[in-house]
């Protein structure tokens, strides 16, 4: 479903994603994990096309990125740290407005049903302002999941969460993949990736240094037997 | 409190310039500079071989400084914003308010820390009316100026809670204020009724000399209640209005007394004010509790930002680019306040009742007709600056308008055509008010018909102007991020100022080449027009449309193009660098 070969992202002689390749199949999740700078966030940007990669190709369920942007986007959702809402469109308005850019048909149906699923009816008229912090993330949620994407991309998603909402979270991404939804999941919370993903992609300096399930990883890398994640992890960056 | 506050304004004033001059050595920034000081000089400091229109001597300057201060005093009661002008920052906050400090050592902070930004707007408004000379009196005049802003910026502290309160409590601090309304209302009333048994004698002095007429003006608002009202404001402008050093020092106690009384009715208020948020004490704690906890505190009762309902309601199929128009229009129609359009109105119904007073019949009409065509212009020109609900708010959310399923071109057409939309609206609503308010009143050699012509092709035209202009604005932003303001915070500095000065004149400079080739076509047409036989203003109908098509297309074309632009760019890596 989600397809990257080479991927190389430069900014001037900076190298923040170096020759970058790996795939995500329906319903794995894939975490991405890797010391602060280590280029998650600018690959992150490269999938979603916020960025336009310097080499290489992205692949979103068959469409390539850079020549089919808008098939390719039609089938992802990018989910950052920060829900990004209007300031001057309520909660119902959102909902329709993300409807109209991504051309759902059966729109009409689906927000109340999602409003509801998401406890967010009763807030259907309220601007982005009169919500709190877990209420803006479910809506920025409930925008990228009203198109049912294949891909879907969650940038550190339980940053200012309460632990309802963190739960809430990763239902929401596990259920996703269940479903048959490519997940990349981009954290520094270990102990998330190991809840959630299936594989885990470990990033240093913008270039690959291990991709597999963790024991898959271990096994490759026989000094890290017995060790706990974070040790595997902070001995892979060298950090 | 007092060293803590001079120390934080200090050091941010030292750090804000180090942080400026070494922003210079990038080169955009040193020719916004080198431009921003050239502007500064041409507006303030070079010399112009007249004393300034801020010298307006004797009782006339008096006057008109009572007159100004009460109007603005008056429109900040019945227009203000229940946001008080002393706004802490998330830093103010975050290190005042959970400090071992009492209510009135906060806000004794604020108001010191906000002396130097007043100080320096005296200073400015002082050099604007110079004329370029400023002689060693003038100091009196700056920190007259600096009392007479720092009473309105308490005076609009106390607006602000108050209406705050109003907001909050509703009936119940209307109650309590009752009073406070009722004593305001009858000395209006008082001040209506003394001024009412002196206009005769005003119209016979001021039609006498301009002179008398201020004299006894001035005469009049110092008798009897009116004495009594206008007491605080004349003593407020009489230091700035001071000729030499004795007299400064002589209305100087007065003037201090009015700043004096203000202080203590801001601290009352606000202290008022946490007395009435008493009868709702437990929202009140459960508030104070979030906050202190780092929750997002609860919206009072009634002060949360309600939604306005939308102009029209979205359907959830259909066109993506309309879908994108209609957002910008309902963030344009949400986030204006009514403040505006109202004062303009009452100005314009203000100004068409005393031209109509005149002996000549139909003149407050032709008043009304020109004011609403002035109006019309000036939306055609600053609208497209002033509207900024497309990519120049829009940018701020980068990260999540790139990952939209459109093309470029798409989301760039949607993104203009919102505040487009808006400004032909207003502009047509100018036209056609001018056009009926002509109908009653002759202009030799411009008819009913000719009017009509105009009406029509001014309509063509006005859209394609607009769209011109404001994509010109949203190219901007898309080419030079770091040089247009994206969102609602705006740089400060000479050198951002110099970079406005410069993008508004490439702009300019940008719509007149745009216009070039549609005035070509637009000419041709006009002669073709003359070739069938249409004359005079009627010629205007078909260049208009010929000048429309050619914009249209060009627009079409750069649409285009930047369309790709916006594929190509990473305006949030640009805006944060």
């Amino acid at each position: 479903m989600i397809d990257v070969q080479g991927l190389t992202k430069l900014y001037g002689s900076l190298v923040a994603v170096d020759d970058l390749s790996f795939a995500v199949a329906p319903g794995e999740v894939l975490g991405l994990v890797g010391p602060n700078g280590a280029g998650k966030t600018t690959t992150l940007r490269s999938l979603v096309g916020i960025v336009q990669p310097s080499r290489g190709t992205i692949r979103i369920g068959g469409h390539e990125l850079a020549r089919d942007p808008v098939e390719a986007k039609r089938r992802l959702a990018f989910m950052p740290d920060e829900p990004r809402l209007f300031d001057y469109l309520t909660v119902e308005e959102h909902l329709r407005f993300t409807a109209r850019l991504y051309g759902i048909r059966d729109a009409e149906g689906r927000i109340p049903a999602l409003l509801r699923e998401l406890e967010l009816a009763e807030k259907a008229g309220a601007l982005p302002d009169e919500l709190s912090r877990g209420m803006k993330q479910k809506l920025a949620i409930a925008c990228g999941l009203l198109h049912e994407p294949a891909a879907l991309l969650f940038d550190e998603p339980l940053t200012g969460l309460d632990p309802a909402g963190m739960r809430r979270m990763k239902q929401t991404i596990v259920e996703r993949a269940r479903h048959g939804a490519a997940v990349i999941l981009s954290s520094h919370l270990l102990q998330l990736v190991e809840e959630v993903c299936t594989r885990v992609l470990v990033i240093h300096r913008g270039r690959l240094v291990a991709i597999g399930t963790i024991a898959e990883i271990v096994a490759s890398r026989p000094d890290l037997q017995g060790r706990s994640l974070e040790e595997i992890f902070l001995s892979l960056t060298g950090t | 409190m007092i060293a803590a506050a001079l120390y934080l304004a200090r050091c941010s004033l030292v750090n804000g310039l180090r942080r400026r001059v070494r922003r210079l050595r990038q080169p955009k920034y040193l020719v916004g500079f080198a431009v921003g000081l050239l502007y500064y000089y041409w507006l303030f400091i070079r010399p112009r071989g007249q004393s300034g229109a801020g010298m307006i001597h004797g009782s006339a300057g008096e006057v008109v400084a009572m007159l100004g201060l009460a109007s603005l005093i008056v429109s900040g009661w019945l227009f203000g914003s229940s946001r008080s002008p002393l706004v802490f920052t998330p830093a103010e906050t975050h290190f005042l308010f959970t400090a071992p400090l009492t209510r009135r050592q906060v806000l004794d902070f604020k108001l010191l820390r906000s002396q130097l930004a007043l100080c320096l707007s005296s200073l400015l408004s002082v050099l604007l009316f110079s004329g370029g000379h400023f002689p060693a009196t003038r100091v009196l005049r700056v920190l007259g100026l600096w009392l007479v802003f720092a009473t309105l910026q308490m005076h609009s502290g106390v607006t602000a809670l108050v209406r705050q309160s109003l907001e909050e409590h509703g009936i119940t601090a209307v109650r309590r204020r009752l009073g406070a309304f009722v004593l305001v209302a009858g000395l209006a009333g008082a001040a209506a009724l003394a001024l009412r048994g002196q206009l005769g004698a005003l119209q016979e002095a001021f039609a006498d000399s301009e002179t008398l007429g201020f004299d006894t003006l001035n005469a009049v608002l110092h008798r009897g209640v009116l004495g009594v009202i206008t007491w605080p404001l004349a003593a407020l402008v009489r230091p700035a209005l001071a000729p030499n050093f004795a007299a400064f020092a002589a209305r100087l106690p007065a003037a201090l007394l009015v700043v004096t009384v203000h202080y203590v009715w801001l601290i009352r208020s606000s202290i008022a004010f946490e007395e009435v948020a008493v009868e709702s004490a437990e929202r009140m704690a459960s508030r104070i509790a979030a906050w202190r906890s780092g929750r997002r505190p609860p919206p009072p009762a009634g002060a949360a930002k309600r939604a306005r309902p939308p102009l029209t309601r979205l359907a959830a199929t259909g066109d993506p680019v309309r879908a994108i128009a209609w957002k910008n229009v309902q963030a344009e129609w949400r986030g204006s306040g009514v403040r505006l359009p109202v004062l303009i109105a009452i100005g314009v119904i203000v100004v068409a009742w005393v031209a109509s007073l005149g002996e000549e019949a139909g003149t407050g009409l032709q008043v009304l007709a020109v004011m609403f065509l002035a109006l019309g212009g000036m939306a055609v020109v600053f609208g497209p600056y002033a509207l900024r609900n497309d990519l120049r708010s829009d940018l701020q959310l980068s990260d999540l308008i790139k990952t939209y399923p459109l093309r470029g071109a798409d989301l760039v057409a949607g993104e203009v055509l919102g505040p487009v939309i808006i400004l032909t609206v207003v502009v047509w609503g100018c036209l056609l008010a001018a056009f009926a308010s002509s109908l009653v009143f002759d202009v030799p050699g411009f008819g009913v018909s000719q009017r009509v012509a105009a009406l029509l092709a001014a309509a063509i035209a006005v859209p394609a102007f607009l769209g011109v202009a404001t994509l010109i604005q949203n190219a901007a932003v898309l080419f030079f991020p770091a040089w247009i303001t994206v969102g609602p915070a705006r740089g400060a500095g000479v050198e951002m100022i110099g970079q406005r000065l410069l993008t508004m004149v490439g702009s300019q400079v940008l719509f007149v080449v745009a216009l070039i080739p549609a005035a070509i076509v637009g000419a041709v047409a006009v002669a073709a027009g003359g070739l069938v036989g249409m004359s005079g203003v009627w010629l205007a109908v078909p260049g208009a449309a010929a000048l429309t098509a050619t914009l249209v297309f060009e627009t079409k074309l750069a649409v285009a193009w930047l369309g790709r632009v916006f594929e190509r760019s990473d305006p949030a890596a640009e805006i944060g660098g």
